[in-house]
């Protein structure tokens, strides 16, 4: 049996009558780096806010460790590190001492390895907070939650503000603590990042959580694009169910894009190899088309067949 | 205009006129209100010629010179003359204080927040936000000015003309309008709104010292401070209506060096520069407590040596304070040495308790803004990533309570302490434990002010700045009470008025122990009600 870090079911929060979580349910493993995707207003953040204990559920449960996130947040707090969305520092600290006075709340100390990473990531910890860009005061929140001995790490959206040789530190380092098998939970918008780094994925709308599972599984559920050139026309594609968006290349004879459910490509496959396939290019979901295609969804109400 | 460095100035100031538009009313309200209700009551307070004779001893004793501004009128005497002078500086302070107010907020705060730096990305003048800012100042003291006037002549004082009444309104939005501007230039000085704020209060403080201990001395000095040129007005007397024209130069002046303070400078950017600081954080620098205590130093600084320079200034005129044969010869020449020395005593400590109030009002104001920033703060975001380390929030919420706490308690005790080395002068020696009454005796009162703050910051964080009302009614009530001879019950509604005469009379301990204890639980209501709530949303 896998150790679950985080454990949250059918968790609700309401602010006065607006519901702001209506279902969230997803669980967070020992070793993994989980991806926590949606748009903005989604209920991310809300979600996070839950499971640090600054926001408290309407209905549902949350733990941490075991513990709940509500009455036992301070002992949670001691093996967990996080790093907000929207990084605000007091302006007449300077960064260094932020990093410092973060750390000592989670009684660490200042060590080498913060030292490496204010190197690794060019920050100058001597200006005064006020005077620190969005980027800046994000590196202060990732340096010290980096540097900090935990168990768990909830990054909310961190590399917003990065530039991307930025973000690659960022990731390189996020890798390293999986290595150390500690547990990740990242909420983010950038996918690729996602797509990189996370082993599973929960994809959140509207308050509830939509799906969840490895980008495989996921993939599963969608369509492949397959470009193939044949020796002799395969005007029956069309008849395959599951086929779909078929475009005949203007320029190369016999050549055609189609999108095909993932359940499908097997009866495709078939048909594609009985007219002597010349060359095929098949290309994987990304995780920006499943993130497209729940969207879309969502605006128009109904599952469309778009794509 | 065709300078390009104004453009959009009349956009912008009706834009801040709209966004302030709530607070100016509050502000209209309260200030108009309490000089309409005050003047309608004066005719009854001093209908007769006994009860003018002794209000006009009492206001002519360094005491009260000291607190109100001198009174130089000339027999005879009437409602709308006394009314002139014992309303005149405390009007005064209200103006400033609102100017200082509008005029931070319309400037470095925009900076602060960001606002400024999109609004100049638009097709907007250099200089047009601080021309908006300063018109807006204009127009608030203009209208409030008016509208002073127009209470004054609808009271119809015994004694008041319209010209003096007219004086009267316009002369406070002048002056108003000078400390403004004057603001309006610490804001350029400054590089983020809190020094400004800060800086502003502290040019006040100055000037208002100044005056203090011109008056007792000599109100011909009186013109050195800025402060005192309100009392040179000489309402429903002579109506001197040139003061105004040096409140109006003075605020030009000061408009003038602040518009060029600010083209020499960048958006965000102050002429007191802001310098790189510590690498590592010190070893002090450890948990919440360090925290707050470390973001409130520079406040706290200035206030600690704000209320023991206030203290020790009233403490300096005790000498003359309490010299009765100044102010009664007659009575000196009654009664024997000894009998004088005592009554000398009592003046002082009457003085004094009248101070304590002075005191106690003011410490407990940045002890509530300390108790307030538990959600300011929060507000700003600031709390958010402490919330996520192992400090639990009865850590973070005492944290601030101390703090809170720490300065209001210092503070009391040090303007009673300046007070009393200062008072040393006097020929009468009265001892410290006696001075400390005051404080033992009001300190209760502090902290339930300040506990009933935090119930409200832990009930109704949104609202939470209403608390306000409880020191600025204290303080009016109190200060202006006696001689509004308020009933007992309107003096009542705050902690400050349960508290007796002290360092006049003896302490109530048990009524200060009773106090204490409602303080206590308070607090405890409070954490109850901040430990089961969300955390305030930025």
């Amino acid at each position: 049996m896998v150790e679950k870090i985080v454990e949250i079911n059918h968790l609700q929060k309401k602010f006065g009558k607006v519901q702001a979580l209506e279902d969230i349910t997803f669980d967070v493993r020992k070793g993994e780096v989980f991806g926590f995707i949606g748009p903005n207003g989604a209920g991310k953040s809300t979600t996070i806010r839950v499971l640090l204990g600054i926001l408290r559920a309407s209905g549902g449960s949350a733990t941490i460790f075991g513990q709940d996130v509500w009455h036992d947040a301070v002992a949670i707090h001691g093996r967990l590190a996080y790093v907000p969305g929207d990084v605000y520092l007091w302006p007449n600290l300077t960064g260094g001492e932020v990093i410092d006075l973060l750390l000592k709340l989670n009684h660490q100390k200042h060590s080498a390895r913060t030292d490496a990473l204010i190197k690794q990531f060019e920050f100058d910890p001597t200006k005064k907070s006020r005077t620190y860009s969005k980027g800046n005061r994000q590196k202060v929140a990732l340096i010290a939650a980096l540097s900090t001995e935990a168990d768990l790490y909830i990054f909310d959206e961190p590399t917003s503000g990065l530039d991307p040789l930025n973000e690659e530190i960022f990731q390189q380092n996020v890798l390293q603590l999986k290595q150390q098998r500690k547990s990740i939970l990242l909420s983010s918008h950038i996918l690729s990042e996602v797509e990189r780094m996370c082993d599973r994925i929960g994809i959140i709308r509207q308050g509830k959580i939509i799906e969840t599972g490895s980008l495989d599984e996921m993939r599963h559920l969608t369509r492949t694009v397959i470009t193939v050139q044949t020796n002799e026309p395969v005007s029956e594609l069309d008849q395959i169910d599951g086929v779909h968006n078929i475009k005949e290349d203007s320029k190369q004879t016999n050549k055609v894009s189609f999108s095909v459910d993932s359940e499908k490509i097997d009866a495709a496959m078939e048909l594609l190899a009985a007219k002597g396939i010349v060359s095929l290019q098949s290309t994987p979901p990304t995780l920006e088309d499943l993130f497209l295609r729940y969207y879309n969804n969502d605006s128009q109400g109904v599952k469309s067949d778009a794509q | 205009m065709h300078n390009s460095n104004f453009k959009q100035a009349g956009f912008l100031t009706r834009f801040y006129l709209r966004k302030d538009w709530f607070r100016i009313i509050v502000w209209l309200v309260c200030i108009v209100g309490l000089m309409g209700v005050a003047a309608g009551k004066f005719d009854s307070l001093y209908g007769t010629k006994s009860a003018m004779k002794s209000i006009v001893t009492t206001l002519k004793t360094p005491a009260m010179v000291s607190l109100f501004g001198p009174f130089t009128a000339q027999p005879p005497y009437n409602s709308a003359l006394i009314y002139a002078m014992e309303m005149m500086v405390f009007m005064g302070l209200f103006m400033a204080m609102m100017n200082i107010y509008f005029a931070v907020r319309s400037t470095r705060a925009q900076e602060d927040s960001g606002v400024l730096e999109l609004i100049r990305a638009h097709g907007v003048g250099k200089h047009a936000p601080l021309i908006a800012a300063t018109a807006e100042l204009f127009i608030i003291n203009l209208f409030i000015g008016i509208l002073e006037a127009l209470s004054l002549i609808a009271a119809k004082m015994d004694g008041a003309d319209a010209a003096g009444s007219w004086l009267f309104g316009l002369g406070l939005a002048a002056f108003g309008f000078m400390f403004g501007c004057a603001s309006l230039l610490m804001a350029q000085l400054s590089d983020n709104s809190r020094g400004a704020t800060i800086l502003s209060y502290l040019v006040m403080g100055l000037l208002f010292l100044l005056r203090m201990l011109t008056d007792v001395q000599n109100p011909d000095y009186t013109w050195w401070s800025p402060f005192g040129w309100i009392e040179k007005l000489a309402i429903y007397e002579t109506n001197n209506w040139w003061p105004v024209g040096a409140m109006l130069i003075g605020a030009l002046l000061m408009i003038m060096i602040a518009f060029y303070a600010q083209a020499h400078r960048d958006v965000g950017a102050g002429l007191i520069v802001t310098k790189p600081g510590r690498k590592r954080a010190s070893v002090v620098l450890a948990g919440p407590f360090s925290l707050i205590f470390r973001l409130e130093r520079i406040s706290f600084i200035v206030w600690m040596i704000g209320m023991l320079v206030l203290g020790a200034s009233y403490g300096s005129i005790f000498g003359t304070v309490g010299d009765i044969m100044k102010t009664n010869p007659m009575m000196v020449q009654l009664m024997g040495g000894n009998a004088v020395d005592a009554a000398n005593r009592v003046v002082i400590l009457n003085f004094a308790s009248l101070l304590a109030i002075v005191f106690v009002v003011m410490s407990t104001i940045p002890a509530m803004q300390t108790v307030m920033k538990i959600n300011g703060d929060e507000r700003k975001g600031w709390l958010e990533q402490i919330h996520a380390k192992s400090v639990s929030r009865l850590q973070l919420y005492c944290s601030y309570i101390a703090v809170a706490l720490i300065t209001g308690v210092l503070g009391l005790l040090l303007g009673i302490l300046g007070m009393y080395a200062a008072g040393q002068s006097a020929d009468v020696h009265i001892s410290l434990d006696r001075f400390l009454q005051a404080f033992y005796g009001y300190l209760p009162a502090l902290l339930v002010v300040v506990s009933a703050t935090a119930v409200l910051a832990g009930l109704l964080p949104r609202i939470q700045t209403i608390s306000w009302l409880l020191p600025a009614y204290g303080f009016i009530s109190l200060y202006l009470g006696g001689l509004l001879d308020l009933p007992d019950w309107a003096v009542n509604l705050t902690p400050y008025g349960w508290v007796n005469k002290v360092p006049l009379h003896n302490v109530q301990w048990d009524l200060a122990l009773e106090m204490t204890a409602l303080a206590l639980i308070l607090f405890i209501v409070g954490f109850i009600c901040y430990k089961r709530r969300d955390m305030v949303e930025n």
